[in-house]
């Protein structure tokens, strides 16, 4: 949720689980690109373009991000899996 | 009284032929160019999202070009200057009778000399010797290189002027070349698009901008599929295309072949996203429906559209919506096909190649298939969409062109009475 604070540059405080990327947080289709192009900077994953329409809300984002960074997960499309956690990871 | 403008010669450098003869024989059968791109040295395919497109194969500039000429610019160029050799061949023009300051030439080009520009940067930054940068660089990256070395290699000393809209470019070449005839300012323009810019930095751009068909990678030919409900992305292509347009009293005095008329176009801006087009297709509608105003012509009359349709999941969709708009029940007894089912997305090209496909069209009354158009998606299906050619009777054809940066441009073509 920071990153995507960060994003939006605002409080990562008045993001809500349950907000939706487009209609409450205003996110444009191009936008999504762009905060999920930063996401995989900082995850180092891939995310393929078919995973996209699964993406709607903040906790979808976020159960994503948790899903593709557990161990046990299988490795998606080309993307590597993420062994390297970065020292940040959600807020 | 405006002058009538006419399309009098038609030239094409595609991923399904090279020459008009071959690309429209492939066209009507239903021939796809797009395959898989085999590398972008030294990055393994497998580092692309998207790892297809539809390719110029064998492209040899000096089967066809001159190496004074072709030496000089890159291949988006030399792809140019191959369509406009033939192009002024089949129009007959010779332009040793003409005067030179009544000829123009307008090109489009989307992304210009890509190729030479990714080069000369790479090496750049790997050996850190900028008094090694190519002499040639600035000229052959500048956008109007094209038009510029067409002019040259043919002595055509009239306005010479570059659009540059993204993927509409070459649709506006036709309507500003249109305007230029109508106005006096030359006799002949001569008309093109042309981008070739599958290289590796672009193509990754576009990936990264997720526009681009990812699901199809081991299935090339099924990748573009306008209208199709499993289609993801489009298919980036490369290409040109060029058509000799003239005043129908000079094509009148030296007896020339027409093929059709330009009789109308129209230009707008969305003002609305650098990439995503207004979902419900309003502007777009507006566009088809000025030029029909420009041309004189009604909805009702419109036989044949040859529809941008580049077979991404919303694009498709938006431009259907705004069919339905302005055609109203007529939408579904209209012709409409996508060219970009068979090239992939010629980007500065696909306005060009669209007008050559709507001039061939109205001369022959053939309308090509839209191929992979297997199960039709309700969002952008129209009845007058077909995955064969048909023959039809043709009176008036639209092309539609729409670009990045919220451009959209039309333009209409009607048969000429013989």
């Amino acid at each position: 949720m920071t990153a995507l604070g960060d994003y939006l540059k605002r409080d990562p405080n008045t993001i809500r689980p349950d907000d939706h990327l487009r209609d409450d947080l205003g996110l444009d289709s191009m936008a999504t690109i762009e905060l999920l192009y930063q996401i995989e900077e900082a995850f180092d994953f891939q995310i393929p373009d078919q995973d996209l329409q699964k993406l709607l809300t903040v906790a979808d984002v976020i159960g994503y991000v948790e899903g593709r960074l557990r161990p046990s997960s299988p490795a998606r499309a080309t993307g590597r899996t993420g062994k390297r956690l970065p020292a940040k990871k959600k807020g | 009284m405006k002058n009538r403008v006419v399309i009098t010669g038609l030239g094409i450098v595609s991923p399904i032929g090279i020459g008009v003869g071959q690309f429209w024989k492939a066209a009507l059968e239903a021939r796809s160019g797009i395959t898989a791109i085999r590398s972008f040295d030294p990055f393994p395919m497998e580092t692309y999202r998207s790892r297809i497109a539809g390719q110029v194969g064998d492209f040899n500039p000096s089967q066809y070009l001159e190496a004074v000429h072709a030496n000089r610019v890159d291949r988006y160029a030399q792809f140019a200057l191959t369509a406009v050799k033939e192009a002024l061949a089949d129009s007959g023009l010779r332009m040793e009778e003409e005067t030179p300051h009544r000829v123009g030439v307008i090109v489009g080009a989307g992304m210009g000399g890509m190729v030479m520009g990714e080069r000369e940067i790479t090496t750049l930054y790997r050996n850190q010797k900028p008094h090694r940068v190519h002499p040639n660089f600035i000229p052959v990256i500048t956008l109007n290189s094209a038009s510029g070395i067409v002019a040259m290699a043919h002595g055509a000393k009239g306005p010479n002027l570059t659009i540059s809209t993204a993927c509409s470019s070459s649709a506006h070449a036709i309507g500003q070349a249109l305007t230029c005839i109508r106005t006096g300012q030359a006799d002949v323009v001569i008309t093109a698009g042309a981008d070739a810019s599958i290289t590796p930095l672009v193509f990754a751009g576009f990936c990264s901008l997720r526009v681009l068909s990812t699901g199809f990678n081991d299935d090339p030919a099924r990748a573009s599929r306008p209208f199709d409900r499993a289609r993801d992305g489009f298919v980036m292509g490369e290409g040109a295309g060029a058509l000799i347009l003239e005043s129908l009293a000079h094509a009148r005095r030296r007896k020339a072949r027409m093929y059709a008329e330009v009789a109308g176009y129209a230009a707008t801006s969305e003002a609305y996203h650098m990439v995503i087009p207004r979902e419900d297709g309003v502007d777009v509608a507006a566009t088809m429906s000025l030029a029909l105003r420009d041309a004189a012509v009604l909805p009702a009359q419109v036989d044949y559209i040859n529809a941008h349709a580049t077979s991404t999941p919303i694009g498709d969709v938006v431009e259907v919506r705004a069919i339905r708009r302005v055609f109203k029940t007529r939408a579904e007894r209209v012709s409409v096909n996508a060219t970009k089912s068979m090239i992939g997305h010629t980007l500065g090209a696909a306005g060009a190649i669209g007008g050559i496909v709507c001039a061939l069209a109205l001369d022959t009354g053939l309308v090509h298939p839209t191929v992979n158009y297997d199960d039709p998606d309700p969002d952008c299906a129209l009845q007058g969409i077909a995955r064969e050619t048909r023959r039809r009777p043709l009176k008036v054809a639209l092309l539609n062109a729409f670009g990045f940066g919220s451009n959209n441009a039309a333009v209409v073509f009607k048969t000429l009475i013989r």
